[in-house]
C-alpha cells in the first residue's frame, strides 16, 4: 500500500489529495475570503456597471474550476432565481412608489384605504423608480452570483475540517443541507419529464404545481432519511462536545457577528460603532481560538493546510476591497450611481483595476479531470500545478 | 458466538401495522447470511434492528431484544454500535456525506475519534479492499450506481467492524455493478472474516455466496438452513434452482455449474422424452405475429452537450412486439427510451410514431405524488379528460395491485412502486409503452405480475419496449431482442436466435439448450410425459 511506504507515513508531512487538490488548487478559505472580497466590493461599488463586471468573474470562476460537479450546474439556476426575485421586486417597487418626473406608462390605480398603509398601487410608473429598484436589485443578484460560484467552486468539507471542533457538526449540517440544491434541482427536472409523459407528451397545466412539488420534496425527504440514517450508522455525533468547546463555539459566534456588524455600520460610514464592533469581534474571535485550542483536537482526515499560494492569494482579493474603500474616501463618485437625474453610469479605470484583482484565482487552472481508466489513475501523483 | 442474537423481536412503525411479529435469530459470525423474501415481509426491518436504526431512527414500538456484539441495541444507539456494525443501505445515492469518496471513507473514523496514523491506514486498506482506490478523489455523484455502491461499503469497513449489514445493496445496480459488490462482500468475508448479513431479491448472485439463507415472511422467520434446499421452492429463487427442482434434482443446484453437473449426468434427466425432445425441438414456438409498425426509429443519432450518444440506430417496433433493450450502463438504452418518447430529439434520422407512446422513467418516485395508489392511476386518465374507472380497475388488477389500492404510494416497497408508476401511464391507453428497467428492486411476485401484464398489452395489439438488465425475464417474454453496444445496435434479431448466441444467455439456455426458461421445460416434460 502506497502510504505504509510513502515518506510522509506517521510524520508531519501530509500527503497531497492527488486528483482531489489538482482539481482544486486554492484552499476553501481562499475562496471563502474571495467571496467576502466581492461581496465586499459590490457593496462599496455598487454601479450596475462594477457589478456586471462582479458577476462576470464570478462566471469565469464556475466555468474554470467548477468543473462538470453538480454544484456548478446550480450556479445559474441560483443566479437565474436571484433574477426572477430581482424582477419581481422591481415591479412591486414601481407599482407602489410614486412621484418624481418622467412618467414611462400610466396604469389604473387604486389607493388603499390609511388602515392598509393607504398607499396607491399602479397609477404612473416613474422611469427614475424604476432604474433605482432595478438599480439596487441587481447589486443582490450580484452577491448571491458570488455566493453561488464560491458553492460551486469550494469543496464543502475542506471549510467544515477547518471549522472549530465544537462548531464540526453544525458545520457538517449545514454541508449537508448545501448538497441538497444540486440533488433536488436533478429532481425538479426529472419530476417535470415524468409529469410530461404521463400523458404522452400532452402538457397539462392544470395542477402541475402540485404533481410536480409533491414528488420533489417527498424525495428529499427520504433522501435525508437515508441520509440520516447513514451518518448515525457511521458514529456521527458520537462523543458529543465538552464545556471548553461550547464555550469556544459561542465566543466565536459572537465574534463573527460582532465583525458582521462592523461590516454593516462602515458600509453605513457609521465610524465609532464600527471601531467598537471590530474591537470586540476580534477579541471575541481571539478568544474563541484561545478556548478551542486549549481542548482536545478532533480527528480529522488528512486536513488541507493553507498554503503560502492561498495566503497570498487572499491577500490579493483583500486588496480588492480596500482599494475601493480608499477610492471612496479618495471622493470618486462614479462607485456609486444614481437613478436621479437618468444618467449612464460612468467607469473609473483605478475601480476597474481594484475590480480586476478578483480574477486573482485564475493565476492556477484546476488539473484536467481524472481520466475513468484505472491504469492512468494509479501514476504518481501530476506535478505542481503550473501558474498561467 | 454468535454475531447478532434476535430474541422475540417484534416491532411496528409509528401509525403501521407490525412489521415483525417475533422474530428469533441467530446470525453466526464470520458466515454470509442471506435474507429473502417477498417485499414487505419485514426483511429490512430485520436488518435495520441489528444496528439499532430499528427503533432508534425509526421510532416505533418495539418489543424483545437484538444483542449485537454483547451490547443491547436497547441502550445502543446506531452511533454507538458504529465500530462493531456497518449498515449499507439500498440506495446508493443518499449515504454520502462528503463530497470526495476518500473524505466519506474516514468519516466514521473521523467520528470513531482514530488517530491520524490509524485513520491513513484504514482509509487505504478499505479503499483497497473494496477496489476503488482510483476512485479516491472522485465526487461520489460522479461515479456509477456499482462504484458508488462500493464506496459506501469502503465508508463502513474503515471502522472495520466485525459485521457488515447491507439492505439490498445490489437492487438498484446493474449486473457488472451488482457482481462487483457482491464479490467484494466475498472478499471481505473471507480475507477479513467479516459477518455479513444480506438481503436480496436478484439471488442468481447472492444466493451462490450464502453460507445460510433465511426466509421471511409477514414479520415472521419462515425457515433458516443452507441455501439450496431453503429456496428450493421459494418463488424467487433461481431459475437453475427452480429447475432442479423440476427434475427432481437433490440438493437444487445453486449455480449454473452446479446445474451443468448434474444436467451431464444422464441419469440426471429423469424423463427420456426430455432428451429427445432437446435433440430436435427447439421449445415451443414463439414466433412474433407481426403486426403493423408502431414506431420506427431510422438513423438515428441522439447527442448530448455535443458528443453523441446514439449513432444512427435503427429500430422498428411493430404491434404484437416486446422488445428487450440490452446494453451496459451508458450503452444508450435510456437515451434510445427517451428519444423514442420524443423527450431527446433527434441530431440525424428520424423517429416516426404512428401510435401514442407511453413513457416510465427508471425512478418510479418521480411521478408519485397522490395519496392512494388508485388515485395516483385514476390522475393519468383525469388529465387526459376521459375518466375511466373500467380501465383504472383493469389495470391495477394486470399489475396486482388491487390489494394494495388504498395504500399511500409512498408507503410501498420499489418494486411495487414501480408497479404503480407502471399502471400509471399504461392506464392512458397508449399503445407503445416504453419501459426503463421496471424490474429494479422488484421481488418474484411483482416481476410475475409485471410478466403477465407485459404479455397481454402485447398480445391485445400494443407493443412494449423494454429497456432491462433482466435476461431471465427478456427470455420469458421478449419477442425480439436489440443489444446497444456504446451507442450502437451491435444484435437485434428474434429473441431466441441473440439470447442463445450469448454470452450471458438466461441460467437454463447454458444447462438444458434449447431450451430458454423452466415454463419451457415443464411444457416439454408435460407433454413428452403424454406422449
Amino acid at each position: 500500500m502506497g502510504v505504509a511506504q510513502g515518506p510522509g507515513y506517521g510524520g508531519s508531512e501530509r500527503l497531497t489529495d492527488v486528483h482531489g487538490d489538482a482539481a482544486r488548487p486554492w484552499h476553501a478559505a481562499a475562496w471563502l475570503a474571495w467571496a467576502v472580497a466581492a461581496t465586499a466590493a459590490l457593496q462599496l461599488a455598487p454601479s450596475p456597471l462594477y457589478v456586471a463586471l462582479v458577476i462576470a468573474l464570478a462566471t469565469l470562476m464556475v466555468a474554470v474550476f467548477g468543473g462538470d460537479s453538480p454544484y456548478a450546474r446550480a450556479y445559474p439556476v441560483l443566479v437565474g432565481l436571484a433574477l426572477v426575485f430581482a424582477v419581481l421586486r422591481v415591479a412591486l417597487t414601481a407599482l407602489t412608489t410614486h412621484g418624481g418626473p418622467d412618467v414611462l406608462v400610466t396604469l389604473p390605480g387604486a389607493t388603499l384605504p390609511d388602515w392598509l398603509g393607504g398607499f396607491t398601487v399602479g397609477s404612473t410608473i416613474e422611469a427614475p423608480v424604476v432604474a433605482q429598484a432595478a438599480y439596487e436589485a441587481f447589486v443582490i443578484v450580484g452577491i448571491v452570483a458570488v455566493f453561488a460560484a464560491a458553492n460551486a467552486v469550494i469543496a464543502h468539507h475542506e471549510l467544515v475540517q477547518g471549522l472549530p471542533r465544537a462548531f464540526h457538526e453544525l458545520g457538517l449540517v449545514v454541508a449537508v443541507g448545501v448538497a441538497f440544491v444540486p440533488t433536488t434541482i436533478r429532481a425538479i427536472h426529472d419530476v417535470r419529464e415524468a409529469d410530461r409523459l404521463r400523458t404522452g407528451g400532452r402538457p397539462v397545466r392544470r395542477g402541475r404545481l402540485v404533481r410536480q412539488i409533491v414528488p420533489v420534496l417527498e424525495r428529499g425527504l427520504e433522501h435525508a432519511i437515508t441520509l440520516g440514517e447513514s451518518m448515525d450508522s457511521r458514529g456521527f455525533a458520537r462523543g458529543g462536545s465538552t464545556p471548553g468547546e461550547r464555550a469556544a463555539a459561542w465566543c466565536g459566534a459572537a465574534g463573527l457577528a460582532a465583525l458582521g456588524g462592523a461590516f454593516v455600520a462602515l458600509v453605513a460610514g457609521e465610524s465609532t460603532p464600527a471601531l467598537v464592533c471590530i474591537g470586540v469581534g476580534t477579541g471575541a474571535v481571539v478568544g474563541a481560538i484561545a478556548l478551542a485550542s486549549r481542548g482536545s483536537r478532533r480527528a480529522r482526515y488528512r486536513p488541507r493546510r493553507l498554503t503560502r499560494a492561498d495566503g497570498g492569494l487572499i491577500a490579493v482579493v483583500a486588496l480588492a476591497p480596500v482599494a475601493l474603500a480608499g477610492l471612496a474616501l479618495a471622493g470618486d463618485d462614479r462607485l456609486a450611481w444614481a437613478a436621479s437625474p437618468l444618467r449612464w453610469p460612468a467607469l473609473s479605470l483605478p475601480a476597474v483595476l481594484a475590480l480586476a484583482l478578483l480574477a486573482a484565482p485564475l493565476v492556477r487552472r484546476p488539473a484536467p479531470a481524472p481520466t475513468h481508466d484505472p491504469a492512468a489513475a494509479v501514476r504518481p501523483a501530476a506535478g505542481p500545478v503550473v501558474p498561467a | 458466538m454468535s454475531a447478532i442474537t434476535y430474541r422475540d423481536v417484534r416491532f411496528g412503525y409509528p401509525d403501521g401495522p407490525d412489521a415483525l411479529r417475533g422474530v428469533d435469530l441467530t446470525v453466526p459470525t464470520g458466515d454470509v447470511v442471506l435474507v429473502v423474501g417477498p417485499s414487505g415481509s419485514g426483511k429490512s426491518t430485520l436488518l435495520r434492528a441489528a444496528n439499532g436504526l430499528v427503533p432508534h431512527a425509526s421510532g416505533g414500538r418495539f418489543a424483545g431484544s437484538v444483542v449485537t456484539f454483547g451490547r443491547d441495541t436497547r441502550t445502543h444507539a446506531p452511533r454507538a454500535l458504529a465500530d462493531v456494525i456497518g449498515f449499507v443501505a439500498q440506495d446508493p445515492e443518499a449515504q454520502f456525506v462528503v463530497d470526495r469518496v476518500e473524505h466519506d471513507v474516514a468519516f466514521v473514523l473521523e467520528n470513531l475519534g482514530q488517530s491520524d496514523v490509524t485513520m491513513r491506514r484504514r482509509v487505504e486498506e478499505a479503499l483497497d479492499a473494496l477496489g476503488i482506490a482510483h476512485l479516491r478523489g472522485r465526487s461520489p455523484s460522479s461515479l456509477s450506481g456499482g462504484e458508488r455502491q462500493r464506496a459506501a461499503i469502503a465508508g463502513v469497513l474503515a471502522a472495520a467492524p466485525a459485521a457488515i449489514v447491507c439492505d439490498e445493496p445490489t437492487s438498484q445496480l446493474d449486473p457488472q455493478g451488482a457482481d462487483d459488490v457482491l464479490a467484494a462482500l466475498v472478499r471481505l468475508n473471507a480475507d477479513l472474516g467479516t459477518t455479513v448479513l444480506l438481503a436480496e431479491h436478484r439471488l442468481e448472485r447472492a444466493a451462490a455466496i450464502a453460507h445460510h439463507a433465511v426466509r421471511v415472511d409477514d414479520g415472521r422467520v419462515v425457515g433458516t438452513g443452507r441455501p439450496g434446499p431453503l429456496l428450493a421452492d421459494y418463488p424467487g429463487a433461481p431459475s437453475v434452482t427452480r429447475l432442479g427442482r423440476l427434475l427432481g434434482w437433490d440438493p437444487p443446484p445453486l449455480t449454473v455449474r452446479e446445474a451443468r453437473a448434474r444436467a451431464a449426468d444422464p441419469a440426471g434427466l429423469p424423463v427420456p422424452a426430455l432428451a429427445d425432445d432437446r435433440a430436435h425441438g427447439d421449445g415451443h414456438g414463439d414466433a412474433p405475429v407481426p403486426g403493423p409498425s408502431l414506431v420506427r426509429a431510422e438513423g438515428l443519432r441522439v447527442e448530448r452537450g455535443g458528443r453523441p450518444v446514439l449513432h444512427g440506430v435503427d429500430l422498428d417496433v411493430r404491434a404484437g412486439e416486446v422488445v428487450a433493450l440490452f446494453g451496459r450502463n451508458g450503452a444508450g438504452k435510456t437515451t434510445l427510451l427517451r428519444a423514442l418518447a420524443g423527450l431527446d430529439p433527434p441530431a440525424r434520422g428520424s423517429v416516426t410514431t404512428s401510435a401514442a407512446v407511453g413513457c416510465v422513467p427508471q425512478d418510479p418516485n418521480a411521478l408519485l405524488f397522490a395519496p392512494t395508489v388508485r388515485r395516483e392511476v385514476a390522475e393519468t386518465l383525469r388529465l387526459l379528460r376521459r375518466p375511466d374507472p373500467a380501465a383504472v380497475d383493469r389495470w391495477l388488477d394486470a399489475l396486482g395491485l388491487t390489494a394494495l389500492a388504498d395504500r399511500h404510494p409512498r408507503s410501498l416497497s420499489g418494486g411495487e412502486r414501480q408497479r404503480v408508476a407502471i399502471a400509471a401511464v399504461a392506464v392512458g391507453g397508449a399503445p407503445v409503452l416504453l419501459l426503463d428497467e421496471p424490474t429494479r428492486g422488484m421481488d418474484a411476485a411483482s416481476r410475475e405480475a409485471l410478466h403477465d401484464a407485459v404479455v397481454t398489452h402485447a398480445r391485445a395489439g400494443g407493443a412494449v419496449v423494454l429497456a432491462t438488465h433482466d435476461i431471465e425475464l427478456a427470455a420469458r417474454c421478449a419477442t425480439s431482442v436489440v443489444v446497444l453496444g456504446d451507442g450502437d445496435v451491435v444484435a437485434s434479431g428474434p429473441a431466441r436466435t441473440v439470447l442463445a448466441g450469448s454470452l450471458f444467455a438466461p441460467q437454463v439456455l447454458r444447462v438444458l439448450p434449447p431450451f430458454c426458461t423452466v415454463d419451457e421445460v415443464a411444457t416439454a416434460l408435460a407433454t413428452g410425459g403424454a406422449r
